[in-house]
């Protein structure tokens, strides 16, 4: 089985993030990028997969830091590793990229595209479903397993409150990771650095080939805290006052 | 004017959402709009029981009660798009939306615009305002029609509930798409609650990812067990293993309205915060004085949470003499 895993370098959200200038993007300058926490998964699955009953991975990253993220992959088992060429400085949009996914994925007769479920970036819309209706073929999003059995397989797909609903799809499929079956593994060290002399590929993306899109006019912070008490960042105080809250409102012993 | 409100339903129940995709389109028409609903499944009775709010109701009626699979949802649906000639079609930001919404979009070429809070409507024009960055950005967009759009959860009032006049409901002929759908659903697994019912719990403790590693949920677990809660966690650490599945907190995890929630280490991201904003007593503590939870918080502290941990576990010992 022939899978491609799609990892996408997104902004740090748990750091601080603040405008451009022209107020249409995020300031890029002396932010962190880091894989998408999702397409991390989605590279564990595909390893698993590929430890399970064999596979070829070829993994392709996406934005700033992707021949780190890309070294990382080879050494977690990626096979091939392939730097799709974004435009620099740009949010990555999954409805621009999927064209190229698609491409990429044709040319090598993939029979398995994984990527993750999400990103914060893909406000016009998600790359599973994306690229699944570009190959014209099955897309399940959410997936928190996945199991071939040849060119069968068997996903199980998260739901709210629990529910967990399981498919079956035959390959070609593309599939959105919420979970991968396991957590994603650490690399050592030294597996890392016997991964840096791994070859890394390069593609050129395809045009996007939707005529019509949605455009970001502005974008903005949300107006802060409603109408919360800020207790402060002293924990001693903190937690005194909360003691104080707690009785107030009956909650404090069990 | 068509707009499509899609809705959903399956296992004999139909989704909350579905109203509020009825009222975020109700609340967009102009002179000579019509609402149309459209639903598939097996839940047909109860949905026109429902959707009185919608001009029309479409129904892909399923004869087993069973949950139909996004690809052939959106099959459906792409048929009736085809029919109706919609202007808007309005999707939930569901499981089965993520699948349905981008798929319609890439088959018509119109543009999708995802996790859209706001609608405004200026003939063929509409200003959306849309979260980006888990919640901690707004965007607003510009679109022309025909457009797509997945909607949030919460963030339109539900419409009325009241049924539908017969008359204006249509039944689809879903069978063979039904029957022939490449994506088969062969097992549904809902949760046994006996161990943990967290929709019941009355106090909760949730960490989220700021708690660091595995083994620092046993401080936030003692000081749970302090406060007579139940222990929970937020998707990141539940994805980690930290932390079983039932005990998640959240869109893709339950949906919780305790006395107390106290949130160590949660940003706050608007799948949480869907799971949880309705508690009656908010605290969260969290490094980042700009993390979205403390928009719902009642209470908000920065420090650090394991600082906190051990004060609030020392007071609440002395206090009950333990």
């Amino acid at each position: 089985m022939n899978i491609l895993v799609v990892l996408r370098m997104i902004p740090d959200s748990a750091g601080e993030l603040q405008l451009a200038e022209d107020g249409r993007a995020i300031d890029r300058e002396w932010l962190d990028f880091q894989l998408n926490d999702f397409d991390d998964h989605a590279l564990e699955e595909a390893i698993l997969l590929k430890e399970a009953g064999g596979a070829k991975v070829m993994a392709v990253a996406i934005g700033e830091g992707a021949k780190r993220v890309l070294q990382m992959a080879a050494a977690r088992g990626a096979d091939e590793v392939v730097a799709l060429q974004s435009e620099e400085d740009a949010m990555i949009s999954s409805r621009e990229i999927a064209a190229s996914i698609a491409a990429m994925a044709r040319a090598r007769s993939v029979d398995l595209v994984l990527c993750g479920v999400q990103s914060s970036e893909d406000v016009f819309g998600q790359l599973a479903p994306y690229v699944g209706a570009l190959l014209d073929c099955p897309h399940v999003s959410g997936t928190n397993r996945i199991v071939a059995n040849g060119a069968m397989l068997r996903v199980t797909q998260e739901r709210g409150a629990g529910v967990a609903v399981t498919y079956e799809l035959a390959t070609p499929a593309v599939l959105g990771v919420q979970t991968a079956s396991k957590a994603p593994r650490y690399v050592s060290g030294s597996k890392l650095r016997e991964a840096s002399k791994t070859p890394i590929g390069r593609a050129t993306p395809e045009p996007s080939g939707f005529e019509r899109s949605a455009e970001i006019i502005t974008l903005r912070l949300p107006v802060q805290g409603g109408s919360g008490e800020i207790l402060g960042d002293n924990a001693d105080t903190v937690a005194d006052r909360l003691v104080g809250i707690l009785a107030a409102k009956g909650l404090a012993r069990n | 004017m068509k707009l499509i409100a899609c809705t959903e339903g399956h296992s004999s129940k139909i989704e909350a959402f579905s109203l509020e995709m009825i009222a975020a389109a109700r609340s967009l028409v102009e002179a000579g709009d019509e609402v149309v609903a459209f639903f598939a499944g097996a839940e047909a009775d109860a949905a026109s029981s429902l959707f009185g709010a919608a001009d029309r109701l479409l129904v892909a009626r399923a004869s087993k009660s069973e949950l139909i699979p996004a690809e052939t949802y959106a099959r459906l649906l792409r048929d009736v798009i085809d029919a109706e000639a919609p202007g808007l079609v309005l999707v939930p930001y569901s499981a089965n939306g993520l699948d349905v919404a981008a798929d319609i979009a890439a088959r018509t070429g119109w543009p999708l615009i995802s996790y859209v809070n706001e609608i405004k409507r200026d003939g063929d024009e509409l200003t959306v305002v849309a979260q980006m960055y888990g919640g901690k950005i707004l965007a607003d967009c510009a679109v022309r029609l025909p457009a797509i759009l997945m909607v949030n959860p919460g963030a339109f009032a539900e419409a009325a509930a009241s049924p539908i006049d017969s008359a204006k409901v249509s039944m689809i002929d879903a069978e063979a798409v039904l029957a022939g759908g490449k994506v088969k659903m062969v097992d549904i697994d809902v949760p046994d609650y006996a161990d943990v019912d967290l929709t019941k719990a009355e106090r909760i403790v949730c960490v989220g990812r700021g708690i660091g590693d595995e083994a620092s949920i046993d401080l936030a677990r003692n000081l749970a067990t302090l406060l007579g809660a139940e222990i929970a966690g937020s998707r990141p650490v539940v994805d980690n293993g930290w932390l079983p599945k039932l005990r998640q907190v959240g869109k893709s995890g339950q949906k919780v309205k305790p006395k107390l929630y106290l949130a160590l280490g949660v940003s706050g991201a608007p799948e949480h915060l869907e799971g949880m904003s309705q508690a009656d007593l908010i605290i969260a503590v969290n490094t980042d004085p700009k993390a979205p939870i403390f928009n719902v918080a009642h209470y908000g502290a920065t420090c650090d949470l394991f600082d906190l941990v051990a004060n609030l576990g020392d007071r609440l010992r002395a206090g009950s003499g333990r």
